[in-house]
């Protein structure tokens, strides 16, 4: 056995190895058990102490394996083996054929489920995609087919208002042409109206000039000359 | 004064039988395939076409687990008929592992020699099975003169690969489990003593305000070997698929 001493000393503390030799002894021989223990009992108490495994004197001495005197700790034990070796492989078999088998055929079913839902899944993504397209293909051709009718629609409503525009540009030029014409005859008249008079008054005004009324040939230049002041 | 007495190694590893012939180790073996079998028969008996829950979702976990994780990195999808194998070899190792840390056991079963050493044969019984059945005779032979190697090496890789294959393999695969479980159950019982000597038996206040130190890495220990244990039985079942792929195509 390995015994690490440590203490403080003056120097701090001390560590020292030893290997507590006098504790091993080997195990008791059968021939020996009969003899006397009495001189060995000392010895016999630290063999007990020293062989951990066993509870008991009785027990240590039916051992092969005293403590420091057991088999490699590296070989492997025949019990072991067959313990170990025999629960390794009634497990393999369990698993082999009966636990895994059934515990894979339901994770497999499920995926198969899973799978079947994915592909129903993507079977329902392209009807969707094909009716999105089937219904943009339609939408499109309703477009069109309004914005001929649009069109259609724009190119009535410009021609209808262009005719009315001409109607409306020809109504308002005869009105036009009626108002300049009675304009015309209103002023004519008024410039008559106007000559007679000045005619009148400028025969009065030479007939209280010269004292007798002025010739038809005075009343002409008069006349002339009215025409001529008021047109321009 | 302080005395660390560390035990042999004899007294942390071996223990005294529960009756003839069935020791810790035996009944943590046991223990691991009736657990193992409890989770699988409990699953199984629920509707696989629901939405898993419970153990059946851990239980498809595990599967899902062997099958992406190991199977399809090192055989490929036609190695799946390997899963109840390789999930068996995974689930068994890694039980066996996980009472290293599990209080009052504190014992891997794989931390002694037998079950590693069974597994390891096992699994070389298959590896080499599987390359009798897919090759012949032609497995050896492909050893002796591996594909793609000149003729002038093969007196020197036909000798390497027959060790290699036949030899090294299942004594790797054993070993490397075996002494990872073994180190780390003799670091957790060293941090364990180490504590205990100095918290607890400690006579001097500098003593136990050091046994805070082993007590951390106690700590820190379990939860590493958390994380061991369950990487060397991925390791183990990885190598396992590995060489079952490599027996069954050997052009990959």
């Amino acid at each position: 056995m390995l015994t690490a001493v440590v203490k403080q000393g003056a120097s701090g503390i001390e560590v020292s190895l030893t290997r507590r030799v006098d504790a091993i002894a080997p195990a008791p021989r059968a021939d020996e058990e009969e003899g006397d223990h009495s001189e060995g009992d000392e010895a016999h108490h630290a063999e007990v102490d020293c062989e951990f495994p066993f509870d008991t004197t009785e027990d240590a001495a039916a051992s092969e394996y005293p403590c420091e005197e057991g088999p490699s700790p590296i070989l492997p034990e025949a019990k072991e083996l067959l313990w170990g070796g025999g629960a390794f492989l009634a497990f393999l078999v369990l698993m082999r054929f009966f636990l895994y088998p059934k515990l894979r055929k339901g994770m497999d079913a499920r995926y198969a489920k899973v799978q079947d839902g994915f592909e129903q899944a993507d079977a329902a993504r392209a009807a969707a995609r094909a009716e999105v397209t089937e219904y943009e293909a339609a939408l499109a051709t309703v477009r069109a087919e309004a914005a001929e009718r649009v069109d259609a629609a724009r190119a009535t409503l410009a021609g209808e208002r262009e005719a009315r525009l001409a109607e409306v540009h020809a109504e308002i030029s005869s009105k036009r042409d009626a108002a300049m014409a009675e304009a015309r005859a209103a002023r004519e008249a008024a410039e008559s109206d106007v000559r007679s008079a000045v005619t009148d008054v400028t025969s009065k005004v030479l007939e209280m000039a010269i004292g007798r009324a002025p010739t038809e040939q005075v009343e002409a230049a008069v006349a002339d000359v009215m025409n001529s002041e008021v047109r321009s | 004064m302080l005395a660390l007495e560390f035990p042999p190694l004899n007294e942390i590893l071996r223990w005294r039988d529960l009756f003839p012939t069935f020791n810790k180790v035996a009944l943590i073996a046991v223990a691991a395939a009736l657990i193992g079998t409890i989770i699988f028969l409990i699953a199984a008996r629920q509707d696989g076409s629901k939405a898993p829950k419970g153990i059946r979702n851990f239980a498809e976990m595990l599967v899902e687990f062997v099958e992406n994780q190991i199977i399809m990195p090192a055989m490929g999808k036609s190695g799946m008929g390997w899963t109840p194998f390789l999930l068996t070899l995974f689930i068994f190792i890694y039980l066996c592992n996980l009472p290293g840390i599990i209080p009052v056991i504190y014992m891997p079963a794989t931390a002694r020699m037998a079950i590693p050493l069974f597994l390891a044969v096992l699994v070389w019984l298959v590896y080499v099975g599987v390359g009798l059945k897919h090759q012949g005779l032609g497995y050896f032979g492909h050893m002796i003169a591996p594909p793609g190697v000149p003729a002038a090496l093969y007196p020197l890789i036909g000798p390497i690969e027959i060790l290699s294959n036949l030899v090294i393999r299942p004594f790797s695969l054993a070993v490397r489990l075996f002494a990872n479980m073994l180190a780390g159950h003799i670091l957790l019982v060293t941090f364990s003593l180490l504590t205990e000597e100095l918290i607890i038996d400690g006579d001097n206040i500098i003593f136990r305000v050091l046994g805070v130190l082993p007590f951390a890495m106690l700590i820190l220990m379990t939860v590493f070997e958390v994380l061991v244990g369950f990487l060397q039985a991925y390791i183990f079942t990885i190598l396992t698929a590995v060489y079952i792929g490599s027996s069954a195509h050997p052009e990959h």
